[in-house]
């Protein structure tokens, strides 16, 4: 199963939006939180139905209106998003609104919009799209997920253009809450700083990614999706190598075909070492390169992995900061492989590779 | 009544997320559906619970709902006419 990536719309922490501009120079943060770039609405979104629209809303809709534009396409024949968390600014206004009116004087539209799917659905509105229209909601594996399903649509249909998507967003209360449990580094300078610190806990992040992909060759194609797997709990790093063996062996790719490694690392330190165990043992000599600095953590980053990795793979340049064992690609990069896990649990490996 | 068509005006804007709109730029007569603000179904309801929850007045048929929320001015006489 393998799909080709015709479009792309990013809104990130980084300056993605504008896919010209590869790699762009890295934006720094103070702290430990991460938020979007966000782009003119106004281009994508009427100004009577922005008014309506919560902030991720708002990013989802322009990404997919810029990814649509980016493949020269109008409507797409599916959509299919990855989220982990859904529309928290909605669900949150609209469980205040209980607590604050005595569970009385509920108005529609947060509860309307606090749901998983709103960014599909509403995106499926905008372009009257009645298709296939999917929203898978699994953690961190939330986009890998979608992807799969992408992918097996584009099996039995290659001419199917369908838009998938990655996204996630970082509210007020949401980031305090997590904040206050330990989720984020308390003693970080900023994003720049992520490996640095031997401590628990990362930087939070968000984005909206969205992807146009098809099984048909085109000259504007960035990268093919080669490969998409989940793992789930192993026992120990052996399950897991063999998991790591069994993908790229069943795509036909020795360890040495990996031009680049982006791994998952996030600066914690407990899930950072089941990273280099991986690395050290499985690929000494392959360029290893990191993320997450760039775009924050949260469920859906491995979409910005994807993106990283096929910008990579179009422009045969990539930014300085995400390496981090010292090696570099060199020549042509083919083969990438993301490879994402979050507390050992949900471990996802996807393959980019040329077109 | 001008006093209270001044603050539906201001409440409106603030729960209907009419955010580049100012209470002057409301008509007090103009309708608030269709050709006038350009207000929908959704809107609707929005409205039916600003009434309930600042004025403590319910709409008790819905088919009284076209007439009251013609205008900013039907509803203000609506709420002048049904506040306790």
């Amino acid at each position: 199963m393998e799909a080709y990536i015709r479009g792309i719309g990013n809104i990130s922490p980084q300056n993605s939006w504008d896919n010209a501009v590869f790699p762009g120079e890295m934006v720094l943060y103070e702290g430990n939180r991460l938020k979007c770039i966000e782009p003119d609405y106004k281009e994508f979104i009427k100004p009577i139905q922005m008014r309506r629209m919560s902030r991720t809303l708002k990013m989802g809709v322009s990404a997919a209106g810029r990814c649509l534009r980016d493949a020269g396409i109008e409507a797409p024949d599916a959509i299919i998003v990855g989220t982990g968390l859904g529309m928290m600014q909605d669900t949150e206004k609209f469980l205040n609104a209980i607590l604050d009116n005595d569970e009385k004087f509920l108005t529609p539209t947060s509860f309307i919009q606090s749901t998983h799917n709103t960014v599909g659905a509403h995106i499926a509105v905008m372009l009257k799209c009645n298709k296939y229209n999917l929203t898978y909601v699994h953690e961190n594996i939330s986009f890998e997920e979608a992807l799969l399903d992408s992918l097996m649509r584009i099996k039995e249909d290659p001419s199917e253009k369908i838009l998938l998507a990655g996204i996630d967003e970082l509210t007020d209360e949401y980031f305090t809450i997590t904040d206050n449990a330990g989720f984020w580094k308390k003693d970080i300078e900023g994003n720049s700083e992520l490996l640095k610190h031997s401590s628990s806990g990362s930087i939070a992040g968000e984005g909206a990614i969205f992807f146009v992909v098809s099984g048909e060759e085109h000259p504007g194609n960035y990268a093919r999706f080669a490969g998409v797997d989940t793992f789930y709990k192993p026992l120990s790093d052996d399950e897991t190598e063999s998991f790591i063996r069994e993908f790229i062996s069943s795509r036909g790719l020795e360890f040495q075909d990996i031009d680049l490694l982006i791994t998952g690392m996030n600066g914690d330190n407990e899930g950072d070492n089941v990273y280099r165990r991986i690395q050290e043992k499985m690929f000494p000599g392959t360029p290893t390169a990191y993320y997450k600095h760039l775009c924050g953590e949260y469920y859906t980053s491995s979409a910005f992995a994807s993106w990283l990795g096929a910008m990579i793979i179009k422009t045969g340049s990539y930014p300085e900061s995400i390496i981090i064992n010292g090696l570099r690609p060199e020549g042509a990069v083919n083969n990438i492989l993301i490879y994402n896990q979050t507390n050992n649990t949900n471990h996802a490996l996807t393959l980019l590779s040329t077109c | 009544m001008e006093e209270l068509i001044k603050k539906l005006k201001v409440e409106i804007i603030e729960v209907l997320n009419l955010e580049e709109m100012e209470p002057g730029d409301i008509d007090s007569d103009a309708a608030l559906f269709g050709e006038g603000l350009g207000l929908d179904s959704i809107d609707a309801l929005e409205l039916i619970v600003l009434l309930e929850k600042n004025y403590g007045i319910k709409i008790e048929d819905p088919k009284d709902g076209r007439k009251i929320f013609f205008s900013i001015r039907t509803m203000a006489e609506f709420i002048t006419e049904n506040q306790k």
